[in-house]
C-alpha cells in the first residue's frame, strides 16, 4: 500500500515537472519579451531598470537554467513576480483563491448531495418511463454550454424576474454575498450534476447482479432496501474515481463562470494573465491547477485501493 | 465545460438492420446546420452590413432571427458563424485523429517503454483542462502561428490536447485486439508487424475510433465557442457563435433573441455531433444491439 502511494507520488511529481517544463518551453516561443510588455504604452525603461528586470526574470540565462532556478524557487514557495505589476505571483494567487474555492466547494457539495439520490431514484425502476425521460433530460442538460446557460439564467432570473443580481460580488471584498453566489454555483454544478447522476445510476445497476435482486425481492425486500443494502457499498468504490475528474472540469468551468459573473477569482486571474501575457502568473496557475488535479487522482487511487482489496493486492 | 472529455451515454437499444435513434437525430441536426452554413453566402444577406435604421428588431419576416444593436441581420450572422464552427470542428477532429491514431496505436502495439513514454505524455497533457490549455496556448501564440489563418490556428490549439481521448481509445483497442486469435494466426503465417497493424489491427479498430472523432468535433466546436466568447481566438470582426453570445452578454437586458438564437445553433451542433458519436457506438456495440 505504502509502495503504491510512493510510486503514485513519484509519477505525479514527474508529471508536474513535465507540465511546467512544457508551459515554460511554450512561453519561450511567444513573440516579444517581458521587457517589451512592461514598456508597452509607458515611458521607455532606463538601462538600469532594464538590467534589474532582466535579472528579476532571469532573461540573461539559458532556458534550462531559468527553468531549474524557477523549480527551485517553487520548492521554497516562491512563484516569481508578475510582469504586469511585479507583485509576487503567490500573493496574487492567494488573494484570488478564496472565491474560487468557495464556488467550487459549494458546487462539489451540491453535485454529490443531489446526484446520488437522483441516480438512485433512476436506478430503482430502470427502463421505466420516469427513468427514460430522466435520462433524456440529463443528456440534454449535460450538453448545454456553460456560457450559454449562464446567459439564459441571467436573462431569466436577473433581467426578467429581477430576483437575483446580474453579476459582481455585491460590493464586498473577498467572498461575494450569498445572493451573488446562486447563479454562478448553479452554472458551475449543472453539468456535473447531470454527469454524476447518470454515473451513479449506471454504477448502481452494474454493481447489483440480477440474481441478487431477484432473490432479495423473493425474500420480500423492497427495491429501495436492495439498493441500500447491496448497491451503495459496491457503487461507492467507482464513484471515488470521479474525484480525479471533477477537479479539472470544475476549474475549467470557473474560468468561464467567473468571467460571466465578474467574480475576481483564480479563473479570472488566469484570463487576465492570458490577455496581458503575464507568463509568471499563467505558469503559477498552471502549476496550482495541475497539482490539484494530480492530488485528486492520487486521492481517488488510494481511496480505491483502500476500499477494494483486489486492487490493493494487484 | 463538461462535455469535452467524457461524454455521457444515452441508453440506446436498437434493432438490427435499423439505424439507432441517436444516429438519426444527430445526423439530422448536423445535416441541417451544415446545409444552412454551406448555403449561407447565397441564402443569407451580408453578416457585416450595418443598418442603423433597424437596430434591435425582433424576429420578423424580413429578419428571421431579428437584428443586433447595429442593425446587422442576426440570422445571417448565425449562419456565417456556423461555417467557422463547423470548419473548426472538422479540422480539429481530423487533426486529433492524425495525431491520436498513430500515437495510440504505437503505444498499444509496442508496449514497453514506448507505451510508458506516450502514456506519460498523455497524462501530462491531461492534467490541464482543454480550455485552460487552449487559452494559455493562444495567449502565447508562437510567432510562427501568426501568419496562418485564424480557423487553422484555433483548430491547431484545440487539437493540441484534443488527440488525447483518441489516443487513449486507440491504445485500449490495440491492447485488446493484439491478443486476438486472428493476430496469432497472422503471425504464424509469417505476417510482419507492419502488415498486422495495417491489414488487421487498423481496420478492426478504425470504426470505433470514428466514435471518438465525432465527440472530438463536438468538443472542438464547444472550445472554439468558449474561446470566442472570452474574446480569444477568431478575429472579432468575424461573426462566430461564441462572439455573438459575447455580444449578447453586453446587451443582456436587450432583445431575448440575441442570446437565445445563436446559443441554440451552438447547442444543436454540440448535441448533434455527440448524438452521432453515441449512435455509431450503439451501432457497433453488441450489447445494445437487439433486445
Amino acid at each position: 500500500m505504502l509502495r503504491r502511494v510512493a510510486t503514485r507520488l513519484a509519477t505525479g511529481a514527474l508529471t508536474l515537472v513535465l507540465v511546467t517544463a512544457l508551459v515554460f518551453a511554450l512561453i519561450q516561443l511567444a513573440p516579444g519579451s517581458p521587457l517589451g510588455a512592461t514598456e508597452d504604452g509607458l515611458k521607455p525603461l532606463t538601462a538600469d531598470e532594464r538590467a534589474a528586470l532582466t535579472r528579476l526574470w532571469r532573461l540573461d540565462l539559458p532556458l534550462h537554467r531559468q527553468y531549474v532556478l524557477w523549480l527551485g524557487d517553487v520548492l521554497d514557495g516562491d512563484l516569481g513576480r508578475s510582469i504586469l505589476d511585479r507583485r509576487p505571483v503567490a500573493t496574487k494567487i492567494a488573494e484570488r483563491l478564496p472565491i474560487t474555492l468557495t464556488l467550487n466547494a459549494i458546487a462539489l457539495f451540491l453535485i454529490v448531495a443531489l446526484s446520488i439520490p437522483i441516480g438512485a431514484a433512476a436506478a430503482l425502476n430502470p427502463g421505466s418511463r420516469a427513468d427514460r425521460w430522466g435520462g433524456v433530460a440529463t443528456y440534454l442538460l449535460y450538453a448545454v454550454p456553460v456560457f450559454w446557460g449562464a446567459l439564459l439564467l441571467q436573462r431569466l432570473f436577473s433581467v426578467w424576474l429581477g430576483w437575483l443580481p446580474l453579476y459582481g460580488s455585491g460590493g464586498v471584498e473577498g467572498i461575494p454575498r450569498p445572493s451573488h453566489l446562486v447563479l454562478p454555483v448553479v452554472c458551475l454544478s449543472y453539468g456535473g450534476l447531470a454527469y454524476v447522476s447518470r454515473f451513479v445510476r449506471a454504477n448502481l445497476l452494474e454493481s447489483i447482479p440480477a440474481e441478487t435482486v431477484l432473490s432479495a425481492r423473493a425474500r420480500g425486500m423492497s427495491r429501495l432496501a436492495i439498493l441500500y443494502r447491496h448497491g451503495f457499498r459496491l457503487a461507492a468504490v467507482p464513484m471515488l474515481t470521479l474525484a480525479g475528474f471533477l477537479i479539472p472540469a470544475l476549474f475549467a468551468g470557473s474560468v468561464i463562470v467567473e468571467s460571466v459573473f465578474q467574480l475576481p477569482g483564480l479563473g479570472w486571474l488566469f484570463l487576465e494573465a492570458a490577455y496581458e501575457r503575464d507568463f509568471p502568473v499563467l505558469l503559477g496557475i498552471t502549476l496550482i491547477s495541475g497539482t490539484a488535479t494530480l492530488a485528486g487522482i492520487l486521492f481517488a487511487d488510494v481511496a480505491y485501493a483502500l476500499a477494494d482489496p483486489r486492487v490493493r493486492r494487484a | 465545460m463538461w462535455p469535452t472529455r467524457w461524454p455521457i451515454h444515452v441508453c440506446a437499444v436498437h434493432r438490427p438492420g435499423r439505424w439507432p435513434g441517436p444516429l438519426k437525430r444527430g445526423l439530422a441536426l448536423v445535416g441541417v446546420l451544415a446545409v444552412a452554413a454551406l448555403a449561407a453566402p447565397w441564402v443569407a444577406g451580408d453578416p457585416l452590413r450595418i443598418d442603423l435604421t433597424a437596430t434591435l428588431q425582433g424576429p420578423s419576416a424580413g429578419h428571421w432571427f431579428g437584428t443586433d444593436a447595429l442593425g446587422r441581420d442576426l440570422g445571417s450572422r448565425v449562419l456565417h458563424g456556423g461555417r467557422i464552427s463547423l470548419a473548426i470542428g472538422l479540422l480539429a477532429s481530423t487533426l486529433s485523429l492524425a495525431i491520436g491514431v498513430p500515437l495510440g496505436a504505437l503505444a498499444g502495439f509496442r508496449g514497453g517503454w514506448t507505451d510508458s513514454a506516450i502514456s506519460r505524455l498523455i497524462e501530462t497533457l491531461a492534467c490541464l483542462p482543454t480550455l485552460l490549455l487552449a487559452i494559455a496556448l493562444l495567449a502565447m501564440a508562437p510567432a510562427f502561428l501568426n501568419g496562418i489563418p485564424d480557423v487553422v490556428r484555433v483548430a491547431l490549439v484545440v487539437a493540441f490536447s484534443g488527440w488525447i481521448p483518441v489516443a487513449r481509445y486507440m491504445r485500449g483497442e490495440f491492447l485488446r485486439l493484439k491478443k486476438a486469435v486472428m493476430i496469432d494466426a497472422a503471425r504464424a503465417s509469417g505476417a510482419t508487424d507492419l502488415r498486422i497493424v495495417v491489414r488487421h489491427l487498423l481496420p478492426a479498430s478504425l470504426a470505433p475510433v470514428l466514435v471518438t472523432a465525432s465527440f472530438a468535433a463536438a468538443a472542438a466546436i464547444l472550445v472554439e465557442a468558449a474561446l470566442s466568447f472570452l474574446g480569444l481566438g477568431i478575429r472579432p470582426s468575424q461573426p462566430t457563435w461564441g462572439r455573438l453570445l459575447s455580444d449578447a452578454r453586453e446587451q443582456i437586458d436587450q432583445g431575448w433573441w440575441l442570446a437565445v438564437l445563436p446559443g441554440l445553433a451552438l447547442y444543436a451542433a454540440v448535441l448533434g455531433f455527440n448524438l452521432i458519436g453515441e449512435g455509431v457506438r450503439a451501432l457497433l456495440d453488441p450489447r445494445t444491439r437487439g433486445a
